[in-house]
């Protein structure tokens, strides 16, 4: 299964929960919605619904869990009928990403849960230290997304 | 203690010699559905990847004209980890190397009723 990375010390935590919970799809991505590494997907465009989808749907489901409950629901699972998506933060010194992995028949969502954990932990040890949060203007947002998409698809 | 269906089975099946634990485990997803462990048996671990594991076996085992698997046991260094499906769920159990497997086996397979119920 390939792997593309924006930045490199993601790769290796990326191919490992691949391999390990045998997902159709993984996908790592900024809150606001900027990839950062992805594997499975083909078209950049996939990638880019994706993602924006996936940040919608972790801040809407993080409104209503604060809502709800007082603080932001933390994992998201919905089953579909042959695949099934799990939605969860990973939170890192370099600062909270959304993870978004689609899985089917071949893995479960014990699986997946239990290499999601190994995932953020080899994330956490590889991150290399803080920097100051880039800031995402939104007439810098397109170019950004662009940028990154290029990265991952080669047209950089 | 818990008060599901499943709870006087496990109980009884945890309560054997040298058994470290048991748990009734959703086969698609590995989530644990009741459960009955003694302190440091690592539960969701186990039953997302006994659940791979029986899962497999079972594919296996009708990929090879066998019909179904009816039990499945793991030997490891340190103990053994077994299970039996009917339907959708998995009866498994975590023992030591010196449990008597055989008796583990024959309320395991006892014990399946329950799962039927």
């Amino acid at each position: 299964m390939t792997v593309a990375v924006v930045e490199n010390w993601v790769e290796e935590p990326l191919r490992r929960f691949v391999a390990d919970a045998r997902v159709r799809l993984a996908l790592l991505l900024h809150t606001s919605g900027q990839v950062l590494a992805q594997s499975g997907f083909t078209r950049s465009v996939d990638v880019m619904s994706a993602c924006a989808l996936a940040a919608a749907i972790h801040a809407s489901a993080g409104e209503l869990g604060k809502q709800l409950d007082g603080k932001p629901f933390h994992v998201l699972h919905h089953a579909g009928k042959e695949r099934q998506i799990f939605l969860a933060p990973a939170r890192t010194p370099r600062g909270l990403y959304i993870f978004l992995s689609v899985f089917d028949k071949e893995s479960s969502l014990g699986l997946v849960q239990l290499y999601y954990g190994e995932f953020v932990d080899r994330l956490v040890a590889a991150a290399p230290p803080a920097e100051p949060p880039p800031v995402v203007l939104p007439e810098n947002f397109e170019g950004e997304l662009n940028r990154n998409l290029a990265a991952l698809f080669g047209r950089a | 203690m818990s008060d599901s269906p499943f709870a006087e089975v496990l109980a009884a099946l945890t309560r054997q010699r040298g058994v470290l634990g048991s748990m009734v485990v959703s086969e698609a997803d590995g989530i644990i559905v009741d459960s009955n462990l003694q302190i440091g048996v690592r539960g969701s671990v186990v039953a997302a990847l006994a659940a791979s594991l029986y899962r497999k076996a079972r594919l296996s085992a009708q990929a090879a004209g066998l019909g179904t698997s009816s039990f499945v046991q793991l030997e490891a260094e340190q103990g053994r980890v077994c299970a039996v499906g009917r339907g959708d769920l998995l009866l498994v159990t975590v023992a030591e190397a010196r449990a008597n497997v055989g008796l583990i086996r024959v309320e395991m397979l006892r014990a399946t009723q329950v799962l039927d119920a």
